[in-house]
């Protein structure tokens, strides 16, 4: 019970990532094996280890588990893409600015931008070329779609306090991976977020999970774990890296001002050789008298 | 049975008086007031030698549907349904002055009609039956997908003939091919494209095993009333398990399940069997597991 419970909240931490960056994240170091990457091979490398979330489950109830998953697969995955990476005010005021916060220096400037191509291409390839330029077609169909099936998670769920009744199982460990991004993020642009705040039981289900297996970013998430969920709300998190950057920004200005400076010959540094010193007093003077007159 | 006497198309009052109740979008589309009409047609490609796994299935499936809210339907095949489909997929069905594809905004459309499957269902069975629906599209659909479209040897023996049977030589080659490639790079983006066959006949047990749990000793999947679920497993359960391919671990894979078997016989005789005479879906039905048997 404990271990299934440790497991869901483990996993969800993983699946976090992966929700949002379906990178080669989320990776789990082991000692025997590795660098374990993808969810499904950790998922599977868990359950070797007998570290398994569905263990209280009957059959039927394992079936549910895997149609769900298909359901928020097919219908709330790619409009989740679609509101996190292809949204052109999603994109630019918040998933951009977030992920340039938090991804090291050099690569900062050019990984967002490969990853929002590379989900344009994907949703491009899933949906079709029509969709993404249709504004009206994707409101109408697909986010339709993916309302529905917020709804209808939260009519599955009901009252109960996990989707199989007062234990967790790996399908509340997917299913809370989607949505509490979601639901914490701040998108200017938050249609399908309304809807998800709209739905009471889900956000209160999403804040219980937070608090019961993420004390450390539950309610008012501290500076304490540098994890996506956590960084979305923590202002505190930025402030290193502004000041890191406010640097970094000055440096850089300073340098190519200098570099402009010396590349056209404004200032030039002569040493003390034998050829031009002999010169140099001599210009020197000049300029003085210049001045003085 | 209480879902079907208000989807008689003899009784348009009631259809109408309840369209009335649901409001304002109905308003919009005036012609889905209107009671279904004889003349229905549904499209899909040639049955003998064109129509492809995937896409019987899915004819199947929708003409299941229709069947089992007792509306009749005519089905017409043409070499070129796929490109007079508006979303460009099979089946569609063209009603009145409407033309409707694929199997979920067909249900939705006929439920504006005033017919439908799941009204009987409450909110959290309403919630599972789309789940499984998914469960059904993400896995069996991707997986015959994946069978006719990326396993080198169909592809080559089967596809690629029948996907081009209309057509002359160089066309029918470019046409294959361009599908061929779109439907890979799909997979691609799915994460489809690295599995092995094997991997996926794994994942249709996996599915198999699930819908089989699901319904237990049922007749159908929410009790003693058919819904869009069993049209939609009717559809590709039965596609498969008549189908024959270049070997038969597909539908090995469903045999397993004798219950699954079991549900896919009950409703072929119930809906397909015994309308012969109207030359619909039971030909449709019979003749896809002829024409496909090589």
């Amino acid at each position: 019970m404990l271990l299934s419970a440790l497991q869901a909240g483990w996993l969800s931490s993983l699946l976090s990532r992966t929700g949002s960056t379906a990178w080669s994240l989320p990776a789990l170091k082991t000692r025997d094996k590795g660098t374990i990457s993808k969810t499904q091979q950790i998922i599977t490398h868990l359950r070797k280890q007998k570290y398994n979330a569905d263990y209280d489950l009957s059959a039927t109830q394992g079936a549910d588990t895997l149609a769900f998953v298909s359901l928020l697969e097919e219908k709330l995955l790619p409009v989740l893409i679609h509101t996190f990476w292809v949204d052109a005010k999603n994109y630019v005021e918040h998933t951009r600015k977030w992920y340039a916060e938090t991804v090291p220096f050099p690569l900062n400037f050019f990984l967002p931008n490969c990853m929002h191509k590379r989900h344009v291409e994907r949703l491009q390839l899933l949906w079709g070329d029509g969709y993404m330029e249709d504004e009206e077609k994707l409101e109408k169909e697909l986010y339709r779609d993916a309302r529905e099936c917020l709804t209808l998670l939260s009519q599955r769920l009901g009252s109960q306090k996990f989707f199989f009744g007062d234990s967790p199982a790996s399908l509340d460990a997917l299913v809370f991976s989607r949505l509490a991004p979601l639901l914490k993020a701040k998108l200017p642009n938050g249609k399908l977020q309304q809807h998800l705040k709209s739905l009471q039981n889900l956000c209160n289900y999403c804040t219980s999970i937070l608090s019961l297996y993420f004390p450390w970013d539950g309610g008012d998430p501290p500076a304490g774990a540098p994890r996506p969920v956590g960084a979305e709300g923590g202002e505190a998190e930025e402030e290193p890296h502004k000041r890191r950057n406010q640097l970094l920004s000055v440096v850089v200005g300073l340098a190519a001002m200098l570099a402009y400076a010396f590349l056209s010959g404004i200032v030039s540094i002569q040493r003390g050789s034998a050829g031009p010193a002999a010169r140099q007093p001599i210009a020197m003077e000049e300029e003085e008298e210049e001045e003085e007159e | 049975m209480e879902v079907r006497m208000k989807g008689r198309p003899g009784e348009p009052g009631l259809a109408r008086q309840q369209l009335c109740v649901c409001g304002e979008q109905l308003s919009a589309q005036a012609s889905a007031a209107e009671p279904w009409p004889e003349n229905a047609e549904l499209y899909q490609q040639l049955k003998e030698e064109q129509i492809l796994l995937s896409d019987n299935a899915s004819s199947l499936a929708v003409q299941a549907f229709l069947q089992m809210c007792n509306l009749p339907i005519r089905v017409v095949c043409r070499a070129n349904a796929e490109y007079m489909s508006p979303s460009g997929k099979v089946p569609f069905i063209h009603v009145g002055n409407q033309v409707v594809s694929e199997l979920g905004p067909i249900v939705q459309f006929v439920k504006a009609k005033g017919h439908s499957l799941s009204d009987g269902l409450d909110e959290v069975q309403k919630a599972e039956m789309k789940a499984y629906m998914e469960l059904v599209n993400n896995m069996l659909l991707t997986a015959e997908l994946y069978l006719q479209w990326c396993d080198d040897v169909t592809v080559e023996e089967i596809t690629h003939p029948r996907y081009g049977s209309p057509y002359p030589w160089p066309l029918n080659r470019i046409l294959s091919y361009q599908k061929q490639w779109e439907v890979r790079r799909k997979m691609k983006a799915i994460g489809w494209a690295g599995k092995t066959l094997d991997q996926v006949l794994e994942d249709v047990d996996q599915c198999c095993q699930a819908l089989s749990q699901r319904l237990g000793t049922q007749p159908y999947f929410f009790n003693k009333h058919p819904t869009e679920l069993d049209a939609l497993v009717f559809g590709h359960l039965f596609t498969i398990l008549t189908t024959q391919l270049i070997t038969d671990a597909l539908s090995e894979k469903v045999k397993n399940y004798s219950n699954l078997t079991a549900f896919c016989r009950r409703i072929e005789q119930q809906y397909f069997e015994g309308q012969d005479k109207d030359g619909s879906a039971a030909v449709a039905a019979r003749s896809a597991k002829r024409s496909l048997l090589r």
